[in-house]
């Protein structure tokens, strides 16, 4: 067992808690003893770092110092978001002593700990997708997805700018694929996957991003998949929650089942329904759940 | 050594468009530009492209190897040639093509004009001594200044191709490098005019300007710099600085987002009524958490007074973002291979040339 600290952020914490529990549930058969985070905040997504970045890198020293506090090497995210904030405010702080002094006097000064450097940001799909995590993945996805086709989706927080997130070719990734078929099934391929869902702007723009939004879920629909899956909780919300915005302005119907990486793998590992909380998407996912049942 | 290229040729007076492959014999240090000219010159002179310095300066050679946005002149293909992989070229994306790989670039430059960019002091004469601007204060402009206006950014905007009005990150990383100067007195007047609907809050954050940008412009980071400096101003009325402000407001209240209000603090009251019908979708499925209680995080207060803590230092605004700049480009320094080497460091830069230095050497040589 690996023992990582979990920031499970916003989304997980509220409107996608079907994300948290299947991780939470997950987690022990791909060998992940997550020490979960409780007195950390929101980490600011690229909101607070455009209003307040002084702010956001404060924010996100708290949760690195939290996390460095439980003695794991390793602070594992479960949102794009997250990662990217968290990455690169460990980066600016571990590159920079006098801004680390700096910070860290301002913790300590608020009652937060200070932070040494010492933990490293790592997503749970980067966790899984190689190494011991990849192998333990394989064995327990026994159950398999039985040749469903799966789009991935990644998001572009994970893959960009690949400075700061370094894990795989931010072009050409792989480690979704190379999941989906360790679960059985098959990874479908389309352009837009390595694209924009919309989501920070679906708000503020939302035709702007509405017009983001179509491409995955089209692209993905002719190519033939059963259902997406993406490693960000708010990619899914928009993948999710707006196909029916799209069908409203489009008049297509895609009913594209959109599953989170937990999911997808833990479907394929045999987690029973409350731990998957399907009925939690706005989407059905009947229609994989069906074709699994066969 | 042979290279091989297929290169999406377009004809805009037939409108045809066509994948043709090309193969030919290179020596081992050309670079993409390299092949295209002596395409040019050995197989099909009717090829067209546009180039002028050859040394990553000009901005002329934008284009697109497999899919990604390059400059030709930067990209040696020595390893690409030995892996067996044959690139596919195809103009820059996000601009009409006008011939082959040249794009009309009459929108971007459209764009770049719209920001104004020319200096506007307004200051007084200083009489007898001149204004000096240290080096801080030009180091929140440096990566901005870095800009050739290749267009690559653009090229990939992931918003510009949904909303082709977008101001897009080479123009709002231009309009950056004028607010943040400080010689410049138009900040306010500027802030205001780019944070108009098509201005800062239509970026989608999606990185790919900031990833395909071959001179470390950063332009994501230009217009997170623009959004914090008009917010430090008081220009917020967009609903993306809103959307912004809730950030804010959550974490020092609640700690995590409080994304049900989310919507009305974003959109407005009267607005997000409209949206009671979507909502009431959302809400069967739970992803309507609600407000009350509010979910809290513990210790919630530390984040309060770290906010009031922070806001009294000097570092709002741009400030806040440029500070951390030195340690990520010191992290490009150590991933290209050289962690010893300190590139802020004393010793890092070259000797500037003086005249008379190194003419022998050079005649020795020659």
């Amino acid at each position: 067992m690996r023992t990582v600290a979990y920031y499970k952020g916003c989304l997980a914490s509220l409107s996608a808690k079907e994300l948290d529990i299947s991780t939470q549930a997950l987690a022990p058969k791909v060998g992940l003893e997550l020490v979960e985070l409780e007195r950390v905040t929101c980490c600011g997504a690229g909101d607070i770092h455009e209003a307040e970045p002084d702010y956001y890198l404060h924010l996100n020293a708290r949760i690195l110092a939290y996390a460095e506090e439980t003695g794991s090497d390793t602070l594992m995210t479960v949102c794009n978001v997250c990662t990217l904030n968290l990455r690169q405010a460990n980066f600016q702080l571990k590159g920079d002593a006098a801004l680390l002094e700096r910070v860290n006097a301002n913790l300590v000064s608020v009652g937060a700990p200070a932070y040494s450097g010492g933990v490293d940001v790592q997503h749970f799909l980067w966790l899984v997708s190689a190494g011991e995590g990849y192998e333990l993945l394989r064995q327990a996805a026994h159950k398999g997805l039985k040749g469903l086709k799966i789009a991935p989706f990644y998001g572009c927080q994970i893959l960009r700018p690949s400075k700061l997130l370094g894990f795989e070719d931010p072009d050409k990734p792989s480690s979704l694929e190379r999941i989906i078929e360790a679960c059985g099934g098959e990874a479908i391929d389309y352009p837009a996957k390595i694209k924009c869902c919309g989501f920070p702007i679906i708000q503020a723009r939302e035709d702007v991003a509405l017009g983001e939004l179509i491409q995955p879920i089209e692209q993905a629909s002719e190519a033939g998949a059963d259902a997406i899956v993406t490693p960000c909780p708010l990619c899914h919300l928009s993948l999710d929650a707006w196909q029916s915005k799209l069908r409203e302005q489009t008049g297509r119907d895609f009913r594209m089942p959109i599953l989170h990486l937990s999911q997808l793998i833990g479907v394929a590992a045999g987690l029973d329904d409350s731990e998957l909380k399907f009925k939690r998407h706005v989407v059905s996912v009947a229609p994989v759940v069906e074709h699994l049942r066969i | 050594m042979q290279v091989a290229l297929k290169i999406w040729r377009f004809d805009a007076v037939a409108g045809e468009r066509k994948l043709v492959d090309y193969e030919i014999d290179a020596p081992e240090w050309v670079t993409l530009l390299d092949v295209l000219d002596l395409i040019k010159d050995q197989v099909d002179g009717t090829l067209a492209y546009r180039k002028s310095c050859r040394m990553m300066i000009c901005g002329s050679c934008g284009m697109r190897m497999d899919g990604a946005a390059v400059l030709a002149c930067k990209i040696r293909m020595y390893d690409i040639a030995q892996s067996g992989h044959i690139p596919v070229i195809s103009a820059m994306g996000n601009m009409p093509i006008v011939k082959d790989l040249v794009t009309d670039m009459q929108p971007f430059w459209g764009k770049i004009r719209a920001m104004s960019p020319w200096l506007q002091p307004g200051y007084q004469d200083p009489g007898e001594k001149e204004f000096v601007v240290s080096e801080e204060q030009m180091d929140t402009i440096h990566k901005e200044s870095l800009c050739i206006m290749c267009g690559c950014c653009v090229s990939e905007c992931n918003s510009m191709e949904s909303d082709p009005e977008f101001l897009g990150p080479a123009a709002l990383a231009k309009g950056m490098r004028f607010v943040g100067d400080v010689r410049d007195h138009a900040t306010v007047e500027r802030l205001q005019e780019y944070s108009g609907q098509h201005g800062i809050w239509d970026c989608t954050r999606c990185y790919f300007c900031q990833e395909r940008c071959p001179k470390g412009v950063d332009p994501r980071d230009a217009i997170a710099k623009l959004g914090a400096e008009a917010m430090k101003e008081g220009i917020d009325s967009d609903m993306g600085a809103k959307h912004a402000k809730w950030f804010v407001t959550s974490s020092k209240t609640t700690g995590w987002l409080r994304e049900t209000e989310l919507v009305p603090k974003t959109q407005g009251v009267a607005r997000s009524l409209k949206e009671v019908k979507f909502a009431m979708g959302l809400l069967k499925h739970g992803k309507v958490p609600p407000p009350i209680p509010p979910h809290v995080a513990k210790d919630v207060d530390e984040a309060r007074a770290l906010f009031d803590l922070v806001s009294q230092q000097g570092r709002g605004g741009a400030a806040g973002i440029v500070q951390g700049e030195h340690a990520l480009e010191r992290l490009e320094f150590e991933q290209g291979g050289n962690p010893d080497r300190d590139p802020f460091g004393e010793g890092s830069f070259p000797e500037p040339f003086l005249p008379g230095q190194g003419e022998g050497e050079e005649e020795a040589e020659s």
